[in-house]
């Protein structure tokens, strides 16, 4: 691993290398980077199969964290891709044309974050929300429990009880 | 639509002669790990509440459960898991501060109301209460906050042993904040603490950096925060949470931190008192110890005039001339102080009730009388050779330390005590033996076996850094003086403290006995109350308990004469902040009858 890591350092400008295990690593890579590495790896470094893409909204610092896992089934390794878009312009280039699958991933990040991947084949299209009328669900700044208290039947929870106060109440009432 | 349409629906008939594909009950064992229904230890649980402050779903609520007490430590709730709502994510276990929460591997239950599809884990009994396998929060350090507290800087016991200066640093900002942020404001603490503080309250206002609300809550219970964040007995922290897996929160450490950080040029400013209308009532206080401070500030708080009469020169009571500079310094007592006094609380110094003003003037002068004048008189062993001269009892020798006084200093020093009181004395020995000797040779005993000092823990370790010998388990039999001279302490060794029903009643081998050599003896076996300035015409009139001791209202602190309050240490404690606890009761309890 430490080798294949090496090689793409003189190729690439990666950072934050984690070596999760021995046969799981994470590199980061800019943006802009990300597809040529990604089709290097597959094309060069016998990564052929694509596992998946994931996506972490790290709204405090107003990005998204994109992540390719890739597969080498002879080395039987896998490496993870890592790399950041903004939040606020959220598009990626299209992976699509590498694995047929990405197309899928990139539509069901479309509909839960809000991320565009323009020429992905049916990018625009309702994943699992249809008719869903939200900001995508998956942002942080969605309200969860806010959404489903206005959609949903309510359902009353039982009463609960702060355990400082109510040692209070059982304690010392009258101070 | 081809032929082939029209005959497929047909195909699913011939399901009908094949093996069903569903399962059977009882469904197939779930994986070991599998996320399954809860499971609880109630008697290790403590009902925090974690569980339930972490659950995204509020599938948890805090219940209370009949079969458990609530006591400081445990709240006496316990998590009751709904399972319309819970995702079995697991969160709630990993964070449960006891680890008493764990998820079982059984993942079905049939019912036919959903409603009854919520439980008490170990309380409600279900098949899968013994069931071992499923998810547990994993071994070893596996936490979501530190299991230790950042380490406190101190200074060397080279730097500190032939010195009164401070040997805590406190925290620094970042120190301060990493341990707020192990705080799961669960507030268990809250009752523990005398004075009922606001701990966590506080404890989030320094995550909040915001150290002046902090300072704020304090004063809510507490009037004097920089005494209480060196020297408090900080029983809040043998309750806390955290304990049970790691170090508790260092709640008194960060109380310190709090009124570190706000200079006393701030505070009016901070705290934001605004003038009180005065009532035109006025309460003596007599003793300006932590109790009459504290009773003195929420009295002024409620619009009395309050005057105190100290008989000492300074403010502060046992905590200025008992406990050593090196764990409070006296810079830091007067900040406290001062801040009171500023609030317009007039105090006579060097004024001694019963001799410079007679008790009965305070009766005639004023509307209602607090007394807290503390423990200050040192009990002696009575063993033979105790009547000495070179026989010193701790809490004289730690006056005078304090007021500047010269005190002998022998080559060898026997301590006869395992209190903190013991452990101040043994420490400030064996600086002056330091300084004047250039070495340390003094030894405290004391009856109980070291794990059952009542001294903390902490105050025996920092002695033995500075060279002072413990050597507990041992009963005074005779200080031995030869040509009047005090030659050392005769001990045997002490068996047990206290006999089968709790009460004092020590037992000794008198075949194992051993000899301490000393040139002085300082006896440190606790302190009495010295209430001679009262008129015996009063004391006729006070009520007493069964064992001689005044007794006064547990919440208000008046006594059986209506205008006379008594708190501080000879009434409970002793300590500061049950001083603290009961001084702002008593403020409360004189508003009360002067106010109806």
């Amino acid at each position: 691993m430490n080798t294949l890591i090496d090689r793409l350092a003189k190729l690439f400008s990666i950072s934050d290398v984690v070596h999760q295990r021995p046969n799981l690593a994470f590199v980061t890579t800019p943006m802009e980077n990300t597809i040529h590495l990604i089709t290097h790896l597959r094309d060069r470094e016998s990564f052929s199969l694509f596992v998946m893409l994931s996506c972490v909204d790290w709204i405090e610092d107003n990005q998204f964290q994109l992540t390719y896992v890739l597969n080498n089934p002879t080395e039987k390794i896998d490496v993870g891709i890592r790399c950041f878009i903004n939040r606020d312009s959220a598009t990626m280039e299209s992976a699509h044309y590498l694995w047929k699958q990405v197309a899928t991933y990139q539509r069901e990040l479309k509909e839960m974050y809000g991320i565009d991947f323009p020429g992905s084949p049916r990018v625009d299209e309702s994943f699992i929300l249809e008719g869903w009328d939200n900001i995508p669900p998956m942002r942080r700044d969605f309200d969860t429990k806010k959404y489903s208290e206005e959609t949903f039947f309510p359902r009353e929870r039982p009463q609960s009880n702060d355990p400082a106060q109510y040692m209070k109440s059982k304690l010392y009432p009258d101070e | 639509m081809s032929f082939k349409d029209v005959l497929i629906p047909f195909k699913a008939w011939g399901n009908f002669f094949k093996e069903p594909v569903t399962l059977k009950n009882p469904m197939r064992e779930a994986a070991p790990r599998y996320r399954g229904f809860h499971k609880n230890n109630v008697n290790e649980c403590i009902g925090c509440g974690t569980c339930e402050s972490i659950c995204e779903n509020e599938a948890i609520v805090m219940i209370p459960v009949d079969s458990v007490e609530t006591k400081n430590g445990d709240s006496g709730l316990r998590p009751m898991v709904d399972y319309g709502r819970c995702c079995w994510c697991g969160l709630c276990v990993d964070v449960c501060t006891t680890n008493s929460l764990s998820l079982s591997n059984e993942y079905t239950w049939v019912a036919e109301d959903p409603e009854e599809m919520k439980y008490i884990p170990g309380v409600d009994k279900k098949p899968w209460d013994e069931n071992e396998k499923g998810w547990k929060k994993p071994e070893g350090n596996f936490s979501y906050y530190p299991l230790e507290r950042p380490h406190m800087q101190e200074l060397h016991p080279e730097d500190r042993d032939h010195s009164f200066i401070e040997i805590v640093k406190g925290y620094s900002d970042e120190e301060a904040l990493l341990e707020a942020d192990r705080c799961v404001e669960c507030g268990i603490c809250t009752a523990t603490c005398p004075a009922h503080m606001g701990i966590p309250e506080y404890i989030k206002a320094i995550r909040n950096k915001d150290v002046e609300e902090g300072l704020r809550i304090m004063y809510e219970t507490n009037p004097l925060p920089e005494i209480c964040g060196r020297i408090c007995t900080h029983k809040c922290e043998t309750v806390c949470s955290l304990g049970h897996r790691g170090e508790p929160i260092s709640i008194r450490w960060l109380k310190r931190y709090i009124a570190d950080q706000v200079p006393t040029s701030k505070y009016a400013e901070v705290l934001r008192q605004d003038s009180v209308e005065q009532n035109g009532k006025k309460v003596a206080i007599v003793g300006a110890g932590p109790a009459g401070l504290s009773a003195a500030y929420y009295l002024r708080q409620l619009g009395y005039s309050v005057t105190i009469f100290e008989k000492l020169i300074a403010a502060g009571g046992m905590m200025r001339y008992g406990i050593p500079e090196y764990r409070l310094p006296y810079d830091q007592i007067d900040k406290d102080v001062d801040y009171i006094l500023a609030q317009g609380v007039d105090i006579k110094y060097n004024t001694e009730i019963g001799k410079d003003i007679a008790f009965e003037k305070l009766e005639q002068d004023f509307n209602a009388v607090y007394v807290a004048t503390g423990l200050h008189s040192g009990r002696s062993t009575r063993v033979p050779g105790s009547d000495h001269a070179m026989v010193f009892q701790a809490i004289d020798l730690l006056r005078k330390i304090t007021l500047g006084e010269p005190i002998e200093v022998a080559e060898k020093v026997v301590v006869i005590g395992g209190g903190n009181v013991a452990m101040d004395i043994t420490r400030s020995m064996a600086r002056l033996q330091k300084i004047k000797y250039g070495k340390v040779n003094v030894i405290a005993t004391a009856l109980e076996s070291e794990d059952k000092m009542p001294a903390d823990r902490e105050e025996i370790v920092e002695a033995r850094e500075e060279n002072a010998v413990i050597n507990p388990g041992w009963g005074p039999r005779e200080i031995v003086v030869e040509n009047n001279t005090v030659k050392g302490l005769k001990v045997v060794r002490c068996l047990s403290v206290f006999d089968e029903t709790g009460r004092f009643n020590p037992s000794f081998d008198e075949a194992d006995t051993n000899f301490f050599e000393a040139d002085m003896v300082v006896e440190s076996i606790g302190q009495g109350a010295d209430l001679g300035f009262i008129p015996a015409s009063y004391m006729e009139k006070l009520e007493k308990d069964p064992r001689g001791r005044i007794k006064v209202d547990p919440h208000t602190y008046q006594s059986s004469l209506e205008w006379l309050f008594m708190g501080g240490d000879i009434i409970e404690g002793p300590d500061v902040i049950h001083g603290v606890a009961n001084g702002h009761k008593a403020a409360k309890g004189i508003d009360l009858l002067l106010n109806k």
